[in-house]
């Protein structure tokens, strides 16, 4: 096994398999073996813009879940900054940032600052370097006006912008975004997509996108990885995907890959779900 | 008139069908409310037994009293919101301006609202109500047959009453916490016997808390077997469900015509 | 210490944020002026039919101000289970789990930052209601600085017992009935309505042995009888409740990270 240190994420035969209970008849149940990943390899460079997509229940979550280190893997081995993750999520979680599209960090009744103030101390931040840092993000994310309304009273698009800014604050080396665009206008969308892509050029962050928002992907991402039922069906760069597919557009040829996919398996043994008891 | 009746009937004994399937999907979550409810009724009746057998609270007062007060307070309640779940929700569905939804039914509106959900810790209130009075009461068949009875005037009085307050949000925007104070201080009064308060305050639990309705003649036709006190249950019943009627079509032309503020946005 | 500082920083902006709902929690708190008047009434005829001054050394002036401060730290209490209710079902456990804290912890800090807001606002309004139904507390100047002594941990001990129910959300779908058994123990057991002394003799000792009494009935006592050698009594019995609880929430916490790391949640 080869340990590339320029590596900000390394997954090797990753997989997962969850235990579910079945429920028929009233009271009784049987249990349920789900392969939801299943054998997964990839790295990220450091520094490099990834999206990482797949129709809902490919095992997407699930590998994100493993990767931020709240679920342990059934089998294999990955590595985030150099941590094990489910091993030394603690020390991790200083190097890493992340904004779930779905979920606030912000407090809901206070301004965005008080937030910040407070992530500072959640992550040890110094005083003069997080004043510094704060300024900085206030300033490229167009925050100023902002930063003192409480966060209630903001915009979806400008409440999004200081959730990137915020996950910002502690410097992370990676970056996961968990459907950043959803529910945005146009014009806000691509705004965040802007800042982001800037922060990942300018700064080196590498970025773990998921999104079903195929704008996200174009306008972000250098490099896709597919993933479905489980399995990597595709790795590949955003250039390449987009000449293979000519003339047709991204999701189009996103639908046009999860469709392939779902014919080649059903010649095979469906290993999904087996019955154990 | 008639037909009318029977038709309304046939309307809830469907949406009840219905809310028990929909219950029925989630079955642990509801038997577990349910269930939490019973035991949670269990644990203040004790509290209360324990104060009354300990202290001298009202003269001629016994456990079997308590019991019998809680029962019919707590079947009444259980009655009228395990069927008409909705009705307590109805200032929010107000304010929300959810109407709207409602609004495209052919029918008249505010029975489908308040029979559209079911509510499982009212139905374990229910429960609660019927086991404490048969278990702790040892009640004969006329005394089981009035008890049933006034749970449903009981019940009737409930629902009057949260349409009521709930129909304030049609006046004043979301009334959601002003109407949760008022429904709280009727459920406050009715667990207490009306003997305990005198004058002033005896007057407002006939008008503005309606409590006596509850707590009050319900228990004396209990005890004294005394059908007059029950009448007396079901006409104040009746006015607070007419007034509630009223109200609420009164603050639905309101909405309709789009003159509340600051709503359905 | 930078650790403290962290949670800290957690509580304080917890308690600010709060503050935007203080008038919201003071509208809530009609129900309290019902309540007090309620008990007051119910006492007053328990004192004139038993024909006595006082029960176990209570007056009813001080069983009043003792029933206003348990009603302050019931009413105060923050509803922390349907919190993790929620991030365990929406999976926002996940953002809490990806940042340098530990989550309990994060929990209890921003939780008293909560509680410390709906304390001050209830103890006004409780306070007023109190003074105007039997004027100024006897004692208050000791009594006060004893209270304010027995409070903090028992509020930490009261939010130890909803954590231990709100973590059973990593195994069943919905803590919310077992939260309103917990709260109904805490408020019946725990005296919030009467003076643990004031209990059967049978009963005293079994609810001495639960930890409920040191959240309620416990600080409360010292507001009306202070009482120097009872406090430090009181504070070790604390005390050593949240370390028998801390060390089972530890165990629980522990077994439901185990469970995500498996199956996710």
């Amino acid at each position: 096994m080869v340990i590339n240190m320029n590596n900000a994420v390394e997954v090797e035969n990753l997989r997962k398999v969850y235990e579910m209970h079945k429920r028929n008849g009233f009271f009784r149940r049987t249990k349920a073996e789900v392969v939801s990943v299943d054998n997964v390899n990839f790295s990220v460079p450091e520094g490099q813009a990834l999206a990482f997509v797949g129709p809902n229940g490919a095992g997407k979550s699930t590998t994100i879940r493993m990767l931020t280190g709240i679920l342990t893997p059934s089998a294999g081995y990955a590595r985030v900054l150099g941590y094990v993750p489910w091993k030394e999520r603690s020390h991790m979680a200083y190097h890493i940032g992340a904004v779930f599209g779905q979920r606030s960090q912000l407090w809901y009744h206070l301004p965005a600052s008080d937030t910040f103030d407070l992530l500072a101390k959640i992550y040890n931040l110094d005083k003069v370097e997080y004043r510094k840092r704060r300024d900085e993000l206030v300033d490229r994310f167009r925050l100023g006006p902002l930063l003192d309304v409480p966060v209630r009273k903001l915009s979806l698009g400008q409440r999004m912008r200081a959730e990137v800014a915020a996950s910002l604050l502690h410097k992370p080396r990676l970056l996961l975004l968990d459907e950043p665009t959803i529910g945005l206008d146009i014009h806000a969308k691509q705004q965040l997509r802007e800042l982001v892509s800037e922060w990942n050029r300018k700064e080196g962050l590498t970025v773990f996108l998921t999104s079903h928002d195929t704008g996200d992907i174009e306008n972000v991402a250098e490099r896709v990885i597919i993933i479905n039922h489980g399995r990597l069906v595709l790795d590949d760069s955003v250039e390449n995907l987009r000449r293979q597919y000519e003339g047709l557009s991204l999701e189009e040829a996103l639908s046009h890959i999860y469709g392939l996919e779902v014919e080649s398996e059903e010649t095979e043994d469906v290993p999904e779900l087996q019955a154990v008891g | 008139m008639w037909n009318k009746f029977t038709n309304y009937l046939e309307l809830a004994a469907s949406y009840f069908r219905f809310n028990t399937k929909a219950q029925l999907e989630y079955r642990t979550a509801f038997i577990s409310q349910a269930l939490a409810m019973f035991v949670n009724d269990c644990l203040w009746l004790a509290y209360f037994v324990m104060l009354f057998e300990r202290f001298p609270v009202v003269k001629g007062w016994e456990a079997v009293d308590v019991a019998t007060l809680w029962a019919v307070t707590a079947a009444g309640f259980g009655i009228a919101h395990c069927l008409f779940g909705n009705a307590l929700a109805l200032p929010r569905i107000i304010a929300r301006g959810e109407l709207d939804a409602w609004l495209l039914y052919p029918r008249a509106l505010l029975p489908h609202i308040v029979l559209g959900r079911m509510n499982a810790s009212a139905f374990g209130d229910c429960l609660f109500g019927f086991v404490i009075y048969v278990v702790m009461v040892h009640p004969d068949w006329q005394h089981l047959l009035l008890f049933t009875l006034l749970t449903l005037s009981v019940a009737l009085l409930f629902l009057g009453f949260s349409v009521l307050s709930g129909s304030l949000s049609f006046y004043l925007g979301n009334a959601d916490t002003l109407c949760e104070n008022w429904r709280h201080g009727l459920i406050a009064f009715s667990t207490y016997p009306i003997e305990l308060f005198d004058g002033k305050c005896k007057w407002l639990l006939y008008t503005v808390l309606p409590a006596a309705y509850i707590s009050g003649f319900p228990i004396d036709a209990l005890r004294k077997l005394s059908l007059i006190d029950a009448l007396y249950s079901f006409l104040g019943a009746l006015s607070v469900v007419s007034l509630a009627i009223v109200v609420f079509n009164h603050g639905l032309k309101r909405y309709e015509s789009g003159n509340m503020v600051g709503m359905r946005g | 210490m930078n650790c403290l500082s962290k949670y800290w920083a957690i509580a304080v902006t917890s308690a600010k944020s709060n503050l935007a709902y203080a008038g919201e929690i003071g509208s809530r708190l009609c129900f309290l002026g019902i309540i007090l008047f309620i008990f007051m009434q119910l006492w007053k005829a328990i004192f004139a039919n038993a024909n006595v001054a006082q029960f176990q050394g209570y007056t009813l002036e001080e069983i009043i101000w003792y029933l206003a401060i348990t009603e302050c730290i019931m009413l105060s209490s923050p509803r922390v289970t349907p919190l993790i209710d929620e991030d365990v079902r929406t999976g926002a456990i996940t953002v809490q789990l990806v940042r340098p804290m530990s989550y309990p912890l994060y929990r209890l800090a921003s939780n008293l930052g909560e509680q410390a807001v709906r304390f001050a606002v209830t103890v006004a309004s409780a306070g007023s209601i109190a003074l105007l139904l039997v004027g100024p507390p006897s004692n208050f100047g000791l009594g006060l600085a004893c209270v304010l002594l027995a409070l903090p941990l028992a509020l930490v001990l009261d939010f130890l017992g909803y954590l231990l129910v709100g973590l059973f959300a990593f195994w069943c779908e919905d803590t919310s009935g077992l939260a309103l058994i917990y709260s109904r123990l805490t408020m019946v057991a725990g005296g919030m309505l009467m003076p643990l002394d004031l209990f059967p003799e049978a009963f005293q000792s079994l609810l001495k042995g639960l930890p409920f009494g040191y959240i309620v009935s416990g600080p409360a006592r010292q507001f009306v009888h202070p009482d120097p050698t009872g406090l430090g009594a009181l504070l070790g019995f604390q005390i050593l409740w949240i370390v028998v609880l801390a060390l089972v929430v530890a165990f629980v916490y522990s077994k439901a990270l185990k469970r995500i790391a498996l199956n996710g949640g």
